[in-house]
């Protein structure tokens, strides 16, 4: 059993911190809230979201499982206008969604879950580097650094205690400093990693610009990127593998 | 190149790459020789072709082919049909003398009219030349690809490091790896999109015959051995070793005759293969090397291996998150 009433932006935002890594996933109805967890085909970026029965206007589920196709479901939620109300049901019997928004009723088939590709484990990561900055931050960092480079460094200086940013590209290169005042908080650990920017670009996409964001951080390690979305009562962790740093 | 027919046979399914890990025991001669063909097809020959005439699309096709698995986490082994166990500069000259052998004992094998050793020989001289070997084997190596010299078919080597658990799938287009007991074959390894997962126990199981048994349907079928028996498909092949038992009982109740049958279902109970190899699974390729060797040493158009190399690249410096779980 499944009957939920949530705000158009609080569905979208959930269903966009997903779709930038997979095109389907499984979507855990629990009593307590949804859950989705999913990694992408090469296993190198994941999201674990937890959405809270709060976030709901109203909500009933007794711990089922439903697979989603990320994109059609998006489609739906993006008829709604911002502010309205979305209701979702599900048809048990036939496995269907029903989504209803103001007067349009939209049926959607379900995937089987056994088809979609399993959940991946959670990497156990003690990392010791911690930076809490703003939405806006990271999304400059970014976007900086896709203008020369494919790559992207995140560290932390553990002597001059600053977090910074470093794209190396061909001919140009974008260098950003943070120190404790530019950010909200910053916990010293030894951090180096390098990433994809193919990837942070995507969760990048799905990172509110005025909300906290948490990164940690290690050295060659994996980076676990995490924030709340629907109004606190969401919450999405990105993890991100390393690249092998060449020299 | 194994008989198709036994396709009918086997219990064969298509799965996600996602779910195929660890290390893949690849038919090398199998594997080259499809990339070979499919270059050849639609290469310019100019492009792989030396100066003095000398034709490299082998280069073309390795780096083509490597990126599948190492995109997908997994380590492919390279394995050579027969020559020699180590390959060392200084045993380069003893290969090109063992080929100079199978040559030799080829032409007393059609002079004598043994149609087993023939086809044996045939697929160890004809279908790589002495430059694609040696310039495939160097290539590989600089790409830290690791390589194991079979004594005899690369596809029963393949299988038996399988079976030691030393290899989790043989990687062959071939059938005839189920009769040589590999457990797990991929297949379209050189394929667009997903392998064929080709399971040895299911097969067995599907049609309640013993490995023993399904090696006696296939001879009646007709392998890379022998020709098999005119009129027996797969079908009356598994109905006939069931009724029977085996190729004897069933050659005899039909009273037809399979020529060496008996060598030919030794060459798959009990083929020649060996313990004696080791490698690896890390792969820590030299890149700058490798492109060094395939543009400048053999002259082969940059533009061709480009996007090979930076796949191979790509596959190799990005981790993956299982890493850490």
């Amino acid at each position: 059993m499944f009957k939920a009433i949530v705000s158009a932006e609080t569905l979208t935002s959930a269903l966009d911190s997903v779709s930038v890594l997979v095109d389907e996933c499984k979507i855990h109805l629990e009593e307590d809230g949804l859950e989705i967890r999913a990694v992408d085909p090469a296993n190198v970026g994941m999201v674990d979201l937890s959405l809270d029965a709060a976030a709901f206007e109203s909500y009933e589920a007794d711990g089922g499982l439903i697979g989603v196709d990320l994109s059609r479901l998006e489609d739906i939620a993006g008829m709604a206008d911002s502010g309205q109300l979305i209701q979702l049901e599900l048809d048990e019997e036939t496995r269907k969604l029903h989504i209803q928004i103001d007067g349009l009723e939209y049926t959607l088939a379900l995937i089987d879950p056994d088809s979609i590709r399993q959940e991946p484990d959670i990497p156990d990561l003690d990392l010791p580097a911690e930076v809490v900055l703003e939405g806006n931050d990271v999304n400059r960092s970014v976007t900086a650094a896709d203008m020369v480079s494919d790559h992207i460094a995140l560290g932390v200086d553990e002597t001059e205690e600053y977090f910074y940013v470093d794209a190396e590209g061909d001919t140009d290169d974008v260098h950003l400093e943070l120190t404790q005042d530019d950010l909200i908080d910053l916990q010293i650990g030894p951090a180096h990693s390098l990433f994809s920017l193919d990837y942070l670009k995507d969760m990048n996409k799905a990172i509110p610009k005025d909300t906290e964001v948490t990164l940690d951080l290690g050295e060659e390690f994996p980076v676990k990127i995490y924030f709340g979305f629907g109004e606190g009562q969401g919450q999405v962790t990105y993890m991100l593998a390393p690249r092998i740093q060449s020299d | 190149m194994g008989n198709a027919a036994l396709r009918d046979i086997a219990a064969i399914e298509e799965i996600p790459f996602e779910d195929v890990e660890g290390v893949v025991a690849v038919d090398a001669h199998n594997w080259l020789y499809r990339y070979l063909t499919t270059t050849v097809k639609w290469t310019d020959s100019s492009k792989y072709t030396t100066a003095d005439g000398t034709e490299v699309a082998n280069l073309v096709g390795i780096v083509q082919g490597l990126p599948k698995f190492f995109e997908h986490d997994i380590t492919p082994v390279m394995v050579f049909d027969g020559g020699p166990s180590d390959l060392k500069d200084d045993e380069i000259e003893s290969r090109r003398e063992q080929r100079r052998s199978y040559e030799e004992q080829l032409e007393t094998a059609r002079e004598e009219g043994d149609a087993v050793a023939i086809a044996q020989l045939e697929s160890r001289t004809q279908r790589l030349t002495p430059t694609i070997q040696e310039t495939s084997r160097d290539l590989l190596r600089l790409l830290d690809v690791p390589i194991v010299e079979a004594p005899a078919e690369g596809e029963a080597q393949a299988a038996h490091m399988v079976k030691r658990g030393d290899a989790d799938y043989v990687g062959s287009e071939d059938y005839d790896a189920l009769l040589f007991g590999a457990p797990l074959t991929l297949r379209q390894l050189t394929s667009k999109g997903d392998p064929e997962l080709m399971d040895l126990e299911a097969t067995l199981a599907q049609h309640d015959l013993t490995l023993e048994q399904l090696i006696d349907a296939a001879i009646l079928i007709g392998t890379d051995f022998n020709e098999g028996v005119s009129g027996i498909g797969p079908k009356t092949a598994i109905s006939a070793i069931t009724e029977h038992g085996d190729l004897w009982s069933a050659l005899e109740a039909r009273g037809d005759h399979v020529e060496h049958g008996d060598r030919v279902r030794q060459l798959f109970r009990d083929p020649d293969v060996t313990d004696d190899y080791e490698f690896e699974s890390t792969i820590d390729p030299d890149l700058e090397g490798a492109k060094t060797y395939v543009t400048d040493e053999w002259g082969v158009d940059a533009g061709e291996v480009e996007r090979g190399f930076e796949r191979i690249e790509e596959s190799v410096t990005q981790t993956g998150l299982d890493r850490w779980t």
